[in-house]
């Protein structure tokens, strides 16, 4: 300042000055007075410069002319290649082949059947076929199709960082089982995945005989081989417990996510659904649980209670059995709680069902063996089927052993274990190149499963077979092959390995590879008691001492997108809202409400978190329903090293995993920044409105249309300005589609959201978009939640000032949100009638079609999004960039590559040249673009920047079904598709769905099941007040709690509904 | 004082109009007819690399349609037959012709002839063969008379509007089911009674059909 004032006095003979640095004449006031703009606003402050820039367009402008006037108008020649030589007579151009297959879990396998498109695996259906299966999948089967295309996929066999041939990496193997046969494997140890595969098993015992000293482990970051490894420690036999919710009136869940997290949700699902539907009443479940998970959102009694208290209630309800003395502490409260649902099951003797959580420890497993021994469950809602002892998963014993060889089969071990141990060479046979690659001295690149021969049991024990769709993409090598040249067994071409382990006739192998699985059971389901002793060890127990602010208890869990990490590179699945909180792109520190005030962070805040003297760092995510003290970690994020996708994303809560899921004596310190984190709904409460319309079975037993009476008062009708074209034209139609959801079956699982993402081309979009509410699903589940009126005190929804749950700063505070029920809806393109988006398009690039579609003409769209502004329920997604041929590493953004201006080898280029010889090229990496070509369905046009798209019925296979039926027609009038003939096209969403809530059919046809659906009393439309007309509607939910609980309570939303926009009154009372 | 513009400037507006109206119109004219499909596609006849005559093998020999084009009726493409189905005849027929040379190379090696395509409809038109042609619309409809073409050639301009015109009137177009692929087939040999025939028999193989004819967006767009 003196410097200034010194300038000042010696500035002479200037009168007017506009400010003391004019006065002053700074330099820095000379640079600004120099400059036209502010800083940055007149240079290209990239690598390339602005001079450079448009040497290059001009450039390329000038060449494009030339192109423009040496090609003419003609569109580019193109050249129809034929076979040499006609392949098999039954192959047909553009016909779709379908093959079953089985997809691989950790403790069983989903039954498949893939759709080959000129030998392109295309799209994942469940096998229909099977026993007991409708045909559902679940969302990592929708969603493994794309692992197959991945770009990241290790390709390349490599010793020591460097490339070698197949060949060369094939006579490793064969080396080192030449090395290891001399002493017996003396320091060869194996660490594998689990896995059911017969051949797997019995390659296992040839390389133990043949290296009896050798070491196998077996070690899932995920470990659900709990339920089996408890039941056989319960009933002193090698068995596996098999829950049948269809056959259980009332299930207890002690912390188990059935339907979401656990493995073969898909299966649980179904059958928990069938229970719900089940002629002879409706079961009921209880869930006692610390995490707001899937199950708990479908419950009917939901009890929130840290995870290491659950123990309490599984001891209180054991002495209730009067087995041995109880030692359990309960609060009253929940004392209350648990013995009128232990009331409940004793009346239910026989029909109950018991699960305890795989994250629980196996103590608790073993009191629910016990419990339902005591209720009458085993052998009538579990049954025991014997198994085959897995291996030893001792990893301690694995570091105490002296390894000098370790053969890594499957998972990331340098990833998700902390005490990877480092032995002299490891042999790594792993799907990516990732952390564990780094590591490893050898690596062989796995085949997808749909690459690959194999086999497998579903959880049931049926044996499945893996056969494969496509060779190898990048020549990986098998399982069986892999562990069959260790074995230095001579056969070893895995079909001949899987054939051989079948066993049977040529032609029952035959019918086993067409049926997708061998329906030859070998066994007796097994009987036994429970050996009391552990039990009573168990209940002696002392009591875990409560969490507190101070000290917290830490759950880890299985994402419901990355699982335990291995589809942290699947774009989809990234993309994909989290089920419950809608978190995309992020994994999130799972927070109370009432722990988030005491500990004074809220949504977005990093935390760093200390457990056991280590520490990770990750946002806050204030989530409703939580038990208090208890965080939520989800398990698979923070990956370092996983692809153009993945690597980076969230960050790694294995940090602080030693291998118990629930932990206690944690601390969180607030770093003071912030991450900002994707959530694709935002808004939290339905405010009273009757989207979700749901219901008791008691209410609805005595007034079944609660649903219909909840509709919106509609406006005075005026003559239409002119008729809709669709009256007209149905006339002459042949069908007219409609769809039905039925809210008491979907559970919310995400599926069908994955299916048509897979069926219809939908592309990913990367976290920025999502933030900017660009996610591109046809198809959503909206999770609301919803709470008792009593804690929720909205005087009145008309009032802008009572209304407090505005904005999501403001409602995750809400004490509303303490005690929450949620309901799931999924939401996509209602097909309405009277459509408002097709009177507002300028180009009629959206109409009706005669069948009651509502169409969207992509090549005709010109991008105003006035029919997206004017849709009421918000399904139709807009391209607001080309994301299609965005590359997948600039997902994250900032700044996102367009063919001007994109980002090649590192740097920003502009390369007009390229992109005029091959528009399609230039901004994705070559390799991407080949597979992301392979990945698409050829009968869905892949939309580009500037196009509206939205669900339309899978219309693809609404039109191939019937141009199949008009070819067998000829020329007969025989061209209507009916269900009696099941000529009728599943949507991609109702194929995928497991719980069967989905019907599509034809509304003309009085014998549809669409049209039983819609007759049914619980139909409603969402906002048909509206007077839309959708021709997707919806059933209402039917809750079945017990009147005799202490939280038993109409649904809350239909209570906010009556408190809100019913006047108070009860509903079926009538508005006055 | 002297005029600042002069006189003829008053007439100046007018010339614009004019001009403009001209220049428009001669623009606005050229692109109906040039910009059209009619002009840029029809008559399109690519140099293929097998001098194969349909004039002497459906049109003087009298081969069908569909032994070559054998998945016509199953499927959505007319496929282009391999090589193999040319050599069921040509291991016998002119086995050692020069001009076969090619298809004699690619039925051994199987290794694809690079033929150039002729009719192209765009990326985002699913038309389908098999339903058109197992419902009585004959190949002649879009393809014209390839029996009598030496070298294939485009004579139909395959737009949108060519399109709708046999979908607003199928009756106008249609044929039984058998005389598909005989493509010089008429209802009478007499030419106006075959217009007549058309229209009656046509309208009552609609009805028998039930011929949808559809003219909505879904029908060709997905």
């Amino acid at each position: 300042m003196s410097e200034a004032l010194n300038n000042l006095n010696s500035a002479s003979g200037k009168r007017y000055w506009r400010s003391l640095d004019e006065l002053a004449d700074t330099p820095e006031f000379k640079e600004w007075l120099h400059r036209e703009f502010p800083s940055g606003a007149s240079e290209f402050t990239d690598d390339v410069s602005r001079r450079h820039f448009l040497k290059i367009m001009s450039a390329s402008f000038a060449l494009a002319g030339l192109g423009l006037a040496g090609a003419g108008c003609r569109r580019p020649e193109e050249k129809l290649e034929p076979f040499g030589q006609q392949p098999d007579a039954s192959f047909v151009y553009g016909k779709s082949e379908y093959f079953a297959t089985a997809m691989p879990t950790r403790t069983g396998a989903i039954p498949l059947v893939v759709r080959s498109y000129e030998g392109r695996p295309i799209k994942i259906e469940g096998n229909s076929l099977f026993p007991g299966n409708n045909g559902g999948t679940d969302r990592y089967a929708q969603a493994s199709i794309l692992n197959l295309y991945d770009p990241d996929r290790a390709r390349n066999y490599k010793h020591d960082g460097k490339i070698v041939s197949r060949e060369e990496a094939l006579k490793a193997l064969d080396d080192l089982s030449k090395k290891f046969s001399p002493n017996s494997g003396e320091g060869l140890a194996f660490l594998a995945e689990s896995s059911t595969s017969p051949s797997r098993a019995r390659l296992q015992k040839i390389i133990a005989q043949k290296f009896p000293k050798s070491k196998w482990f077996t070690y899932d970051a995920i470990d659900s081989d709990i339920h089996q490894r408890a039941a056989t420690q319960a009933f002193g036999q090698p068995v596996k417990p098999i829950f049948h919710f269809d056959k259980a009136k009332v299930i207890l869940s002690l912390d188990c996510d059935f339907i979401g997290d656990e493995d073969d949700c898909r299966n649980h699902i179904q059958k928990y659904i069938a229970g719900r539907k089940a002629k002879d009443g409706m079961s009921r479940l209880y869930q006692i649980e610390s995490l707001f998970t899937l199950t708990g959102a479908n419950a009917d009694h939901r009890l929130r209670i840290p995870a290491n208290q659950i123990v309490e209630v599984a001891k209180f309800l054991n002495s209730e059995t009067a087995t041995a003395a109880g030692s359990a502490q309960l609060s009253s409260d929940i004392l209350k709680w648990v013995s009128t649902c232990a009331e409940d099951l004793k009346t239910n003797h026989g029909k109950v069902l018991i699960v305890a959580g795989q994250r629980q420890p196996i103590e608790i497993h073993l009191l629910a063996y016990e419990l339902n021994l005591a209720f009458g469950a085993i052998g009538n809602t579990v049954t025991l089927i014997p198994a085959q002892a897995n291996s030893s998963s001792d990893l301690e014993l694995l570091n105490r052993t002296n390894v000098d060889t370790l053969v890594v089969l499957g998972g990331n071990p340098a990833y998700n274990l902390n005490s990877f141990p480092k032995p002299n060479a490891i042999v790594r046979f792993g799907y990516y190149e990732d952390e564990t690659t780094e590591q490893s001295n050898w690596n062989f690149p796995a085949a997808h499963y749909l690459e690959s021969w194999g086999d497998a049991k579903t959880s049931d024990g049926t044996l499945v077979p893996i056969q494969p769709l496509i060779q190898p993409l990048f020549g990986g090598i098998s399982e069986l092959e892999f562990l069959a040249r260790i074995a230095g067994e001579s056969q070893t071409n895995p079909h001949e390995i899987v054939r051989a382990t079948f066993g049977n006739s040529d032609e029952d192998w035959k019918k086993f590879l067409f049926n997708g699985f061998h329906d030859f059971f070998d066994f007796q389901p097994v009987t036994g008691k429970v050996a009391t002793n552990f039990v009573a060890a168990i209940l002696t127990l002392p009591k875990i001492s409560t969490s507190s602010a101070q000290s917290l208890e830490v759950i880890f869990y299985r994402d419901s997108k990355v699982d335990d990490g291995r589809y942290a590179n699947n774009g989809w699945m990234q993309e994909l809202p989290d089920p419950i909180t809608r978190i995309t792109w992020d994994n999130a520190v799972l927070i109370s409400r009432k722990t988030a005030s005491e500990l004074n962070v809220a949504n977005g805040d990093l935390v760093e978190i200390s457990l056991n003297g280590k520490k990770v760092t990750g946002p806050i995510w204030i989530q409703p329903g939580m038990a208090d003290y208890s965080l939520g970690l989800a398990l698979g994020y923070g990956r370092e090293k996983a692809g153009r996708v993945g690597t980076g994303v969230g960050f790694n809560a294995y940090k602080i995993f030693s291998g118990k899921y629930i932990e206690t004596g944690a601390t969180i310190r607030k770093t003071g920044e912030t991450h900002v984190i994707a959530t694709t709904q935002s808004h939290w409460s339905m405010e009273g409105r009757p989207q979700v319309r749901e219901a008791n079975l008691e209410e609805f037993q005595k007034n079944p249309t609660v649903a219909e009476e909840m509709h919106g008062k509609e406006p005075p009708i005026v003559a239409p300005l002119y008729p809709n074209p669709l009256d007209e034209a149905k006339k002459t139609a042949l069908h007219q589609w409609g769809m039905a959801i039925d809210l008491t079956s979907c559970v919310g699982c995400n599926t069908c959201v994955v299916a048509c993402q897979s069926e219809n081309n939908i592309p990913i979009v990367g976290k920025d978009q999502v933030l900017r509410g660009r996610e591109m699903h046809w198809i959503r589940i909206d999770r609301y939640y919803t709470s008792s009126p009593k804690t929720k005190d909205n005087p009145s929804w008309a009032n802008p000032n009572a209304d407090r749950n505005l904005s999501d700063p403001q409602q995750q505070f809400e004490q509303w949100i303490e005690d929450v029920q949620a309901v799931h809806e999924p939401m996509l393109c209602q097909q309405c009638e009277a459509a408002p988006c097709e009177n507002v398009c300028p180009v009629n690039a959206t109409v009706h079609d005669q069948e009651g579609l509502n169409v969207m003409a992509y090549n005709r769209c010109i991008g105003t999004r006035y029919c997206s502004n004017n849709c009421p329920y918000k399904v139709r997604r807009f391209n607001f960039l080309d994301y299609n041929k965005r590359p997948l590493s600039e997902l994250k953004g900032p700044v996102y590559g367009s063919p001007i201006l994109h980002k090649s080898d590192g740097k920003w280029k502009t390369d007009l040249v390229t992109w005029w010889k091959d528009r399609e090229y230039s901004m994705r990496p070559e390799d991407e673009w080949d597979l992301i070509k392979l990945s698409k369905n050829p009968d869905v046009t892949v939309r580009m920047r500037g196009v509206m798209e939205k669900c339309t019925y899978c219309t693809q296979r609404i039109e191939e079904a019937k141009i199949a039926q008009k070819i067998k027609a000829g020329g007969t009038d025989n061209v209507r598709l009916t269900e009696a003939a099941g000529t009728i096209p599943k949507t991609a969403c109702q194929q995928a769905c497991p719980a069967g809530a989905i019907v599509f059919g034809d509304i003309s046809d009085p014998n549809s099941t669409v049209v039983a659906w819609k007759d049914n009393p619980r139909n409603y439309a969402v906002l048909g007040d509206l007077l839309t007309k959708p021709r997707t509607t919806y059933l209402a939910r039917i809750r079945n709690p017990n009147p005799k609980m202490p939280d038993y309570h109409a649904p809350y939303s239909t209570e906010e509904y009556e408190n809100h926009l019913h006047g108070g009154k009860k509903v079926g009372e009538g508005i006055g | 004082m002297s005029a600042i513009f002069p006189k003829w400037t008053n007439w100046l507006p007018l010339w614009i109009v004019v001009i403009l109206a001209l220049v428009g119109g001669v623009v606005t004219a050229a692109v109906t007819i040039y910009f059209t499909q009619k002009y840029t596609r029809d008559g399109y006849q690519p140099v293929q690399p097998v001098p194969f005559s349909h004039k002497v093998h459906a049109g003087d020999l009298g081969l069908d349609c569909r032994y070559c084009h054998n998945m016509v009726d199953k499927t959505a493409y007319a496929n282009i037959p391999a090589a193999s189905t040319c050599m069921n005849c040509h291991n016998q027929v002119l086995k050692d012709d020069p001009r076969l040379a090619i298809v004699r190379a690619s039925a051994t090696n199987n290794t694809p002839i690079a033929w150039t395509q002729v009719h192209v409809t765009p990326d985002y038109v699913y038309f389908n063969h098999a339903v058109h042609v197992d419902r009585g619309i004959s190949c002649v409809e879009c393809h014209g008379r390839v029996d009598q073409m030496d070298e294939v050639r485009e004579v139909k301009p395959l737009s949108m509007s060519f399109c709708l015109d046999c979908h607003r009137a199928p009756a106008k177009y249609v044929r039984p089911v058998d005389k598909v692929t005989d493509l010089g087939w008429t209802w009478s040999t007499n030419g106006v009674q075959a217009a007549h025939l058309q229209t009656v028999e046509g309208k009552k193989l609609v009805e028998h059909m039930r011929m949808e004819s559809l003219q909505s967006c879904s029908a060709c767009h997905r």
